[in-house]
């Protein structure tokens, strides 16, 4: 008991002597690649995004302008008719969003594009030569038969529109695909053609549609 | 028994009888089942039971049976009235000699077809929520934070069976859910409101673009789509766009949608009532069925018949709506027995359609102070197909309450059958595992042949 006493007195009387260490240099940061790969696949627009897009898209309609701005010529007919097949819900039947796209609902956007396409061709392309900064869509003087340069040129205002970005930043073959569009649907048409617009008024329509229904717009 | 045999006798004699009777008993679990066809009608609103597959004719406990105090019996074409009270009458339940089936005045024309008849009653349903009860019946689970957490019976069986078809799911009106990531994209259901919306999605002007740009562009698209596909970390998704922008051109502007309009349908299936005060759009519905599986376009069909929800006076009608309900489907039945089946040359579409009726739930077995009956956690089920038992009911319920009784000892006890059972039982019969599709439910052999 005394023993133990006299070791913890001489403990506590003689601190013990901590030499100084020489000082390390701090470890260098790493360098890190930031990881932007995408962590969830890519999902659906929901329907009401899309249809305003459209709406924006062609010239800030409201949903009944639209309506009857696309009818005509069975181009469309009523709203009413496509809200379950574009993916919308309908609470007083208890139907819910649609979360994924289906073949139907692809055709019903494409049916929506195709007449609101070729109504805007109508408005900035025919009848009266809308004057350039009142074209809501083909915001470009278009040339008779382009060359691939001068429809590039073109459809960068179209694919800066419709997708949000340059047609240079497109994947390379992008803008081909869609010339040779452009190119087939204009020849397939006659010179003096049944329909209401010129054979590159109707190619310009199907570059337009294929744009609007093309799977960057509707995914995020 | 006697209008389908007269059906056959008229359809192609007594060969084509014999024939067809052959077919019908043959098609059991492990028969071919790839190109079988699929009908599931919800019977939207909950339906009063006691009118038609669990009768209920005698005040019992709870029960106030349907009678002339409560029932508008004009144009009920099985009604006859019995005594029940003073000058109340009720109906005498609908029983033959030829069938153990006893069913209510409800049942209307399907009466006729009471020997292919699968009755379940008895389904306990733990819920008096239209939208649980219609997610239970048609998942086999409750609502999960208001969505469905299971795929549907008919997204299952379009996965399993349907995915070579150029729509292998379409829901109007149906509760229709895909669920999961195992399953094959293409067995997405095509949900629309009308049957005459399909066609209307699928029509196209002829004033502009014609057929030939209209292929052009989808080429485009696809190209695009499967570029994107191959640059993507998440693949998937651009694969299931591409898989539907190849069915458009088949689809689009053609011949479907001529055959899809509603003037069209009404022209080619006049035997449905499209001027039924309650199931008109039914009627259009099950006219497109019947189109869409004789073209092969489809696998499986699902559709609503409604007006049921039944609180106050308008359950006077309930009767009556549920009549109109049975008669789409035994008008549908008849078409399909008298349509070739489009693979099968010696073979009737009725031979390899399977047909599933299922409701949110049933109605209470009292009247309530408005005349009306509300919702009941109770419930009944019917199944008309080859590979059932025919002319059978399956469940229970309780003699004073109309609630489900044990039916069977299953694997856990015994219990009331529920609608996990019932699917499991019909996804068995084609041969797809149900373990596959559902968490709960138990094979019920007895409801198959």
């Amino acid at each position: 008991m005394r023993a133990g006493a006299l070791v913890l007195a001489l403990a506590a009387c003689g601190p013990a002597v901590i030499a100084p260490s020489a000082t390390q240099p701090l470890p260098p940061h790493r360098e890190l690649a930031v990881d932007t790969t995408p962590k969830q696949r890519p999902r659906m627009m929901p329907a009401e995004v899309y249809l305003r897009a459209y709406m924006m898209w062609f010239g800030g309609l409201a949903p009944l302008e639209v309506q009857a701005r696309a009818r005509g010529r069975q181009l469309f007919d009523a709203w009413d008719d496509y809200l379950a097949a574009l993916g919308l819900p309908d609470y007083r039947i208890d139907l819910p969003r649609q979360t994924q796209s289906n073949t139907l609902m692809l055709a019903a956007f494409g049916r929506l594009g195709e007449a609101l396409c070729v109504r805007a061709v109508e408005h900035d392309l025919h009848d009266a030569r809308t004057p350039p900064d009142q074209r809501v869509v083909f915001a470009f003087e278009p040339i008779a038969r382009p060359s691939e340069a001068q429809f590039d040129e073109r459809f960068d205002v179209l694919h800066r529109g419709f997708l949000g970005y340059p047609a240079a930043l497109a994947p390379a073959d992008r803008a081909k695909r869609y010339y040779a569009l452009f190119t087939q649907v204009a020849a397939h048409h006659p010179a003096k053609p049944k329909t209401p617009l010129t054979g590159e008024e109707t190619a310009w329509a199907a570059v337009c549609a294929a744009l609007i229904q093309h799977p960057e717009t509707g995914l995020y | 028994m006697l209008r389908r045999t007269m059906l056959q006798l008229l359809g192609g004699g007594a060969a084509a009888l014999a024939t067809r009777t052959a077919a019908w008993a043959a098609a059991t679990p492990g028969a071919r089942s790839e190109d079988e066809f699929f009908i599931f009608i919800h019977a939207a609103g909950g339906w009063d039971v006691t009118l038609w597959a669990d009768p209920r004719h005698e005040r019992v406990g709870l029960i106030e049976p349907a009678s002339t105090d409560n029932t508008e019996i004009a144009g009920l074409a099985r009604w006859t009235s019995v005594a029940l009270d003073g000058d109340t009458e009720t109906f005498a339940p609908l029983a033959s000699s030829d069938s153990k089936l006893v069913l209510g005045p409800g049942i209307g024309a399907l009466y006729d077809l009471r020997d292919r008849l699968t009755i379940i009653n008895g389904l306990a349903m733990n819920t008096v929520s239209h939208p649980d009860g219609t997610v239970y019946s048609a998942t086999g689970r409750h609502l999960a934070g208001g969505r469905a957490p299971a795929s549907s019976v008919d997204v299952a069986i379009a996965n399993e069976r349907g995915t070579g078809q150029m729509l292998p799911a379409v829901a109007i009106q149906f509760p229709s859910s895909f669920v999961g990531e195992a399953l094959d994209r293409r067995s997405i259901p095509l949900r629309v409101a009308s049957a005459a919306t399909i066609a209307k999605s699928l029509s196209r002007s002829p004033a502009y673009l014609d057929s030939s740009d209209r292929a052009a562009i989808t080429a485009v698209l696809s190209a695009e789509t499967n570029a994107l596909a191959a640059r993507s970390v998440y693949p998937g998704t651009y694969e299931r766009i591409a898989s539907q922008l190849a069915a458009q051109p088949l689809l689009v502007g053609g011949e479907l949608e001529k055959a899809f309009t509603q003037k069209a349908l009404q022209d080619a299936y006049p035997m449905f009532d499209y001027k039924s005060k309650s199931q008109a759009a039914g009627a259009l519905s099950a006219a497109f069925t019947a189109e869409a599986m004789r073209r092969n376009v489809v696998r499986s069909v699902g559709f609503a018949l409604g007006g049921l929800d039944t609180h106050n006076q308008n359950y006077k009608q309930h009767a009556r709506t549920l009549q109109d309900l049975f008669g789409v489907i035994a008008t549908l039945q008849g078409v399909l027995d008298a349509t070739p089946h489009p693979t099968r040359s010696a073979s009737k579409l009725a031979d390899h359609t399977h047909i599933l009726v299922f409701s949110e739930f049933c109605r209470t077995p009292q009247i309530n102070l408005a005349g009306g009956r509300d919702h009941y956690p109770n419930n009944s089920a019917l199944v008309i197909s080859p590979r059932f038992r025919g002319g059978v009911a399956f469940g229970k319920t309780d003699a004073e309450q109309l609630l489900p009784a044990d039916a069977k000892t299953f694997a856990d006890g015994a219990r009331p059958i529920a609608p996990p059972d019932l699917l499991a039982t019909f996804l068995h019969a084609f041969d797809i595992e149900p373990r596959r599709y559902l968490r709960d439910g138990e094979v019920v052999p007895e409801l198959l042949r």
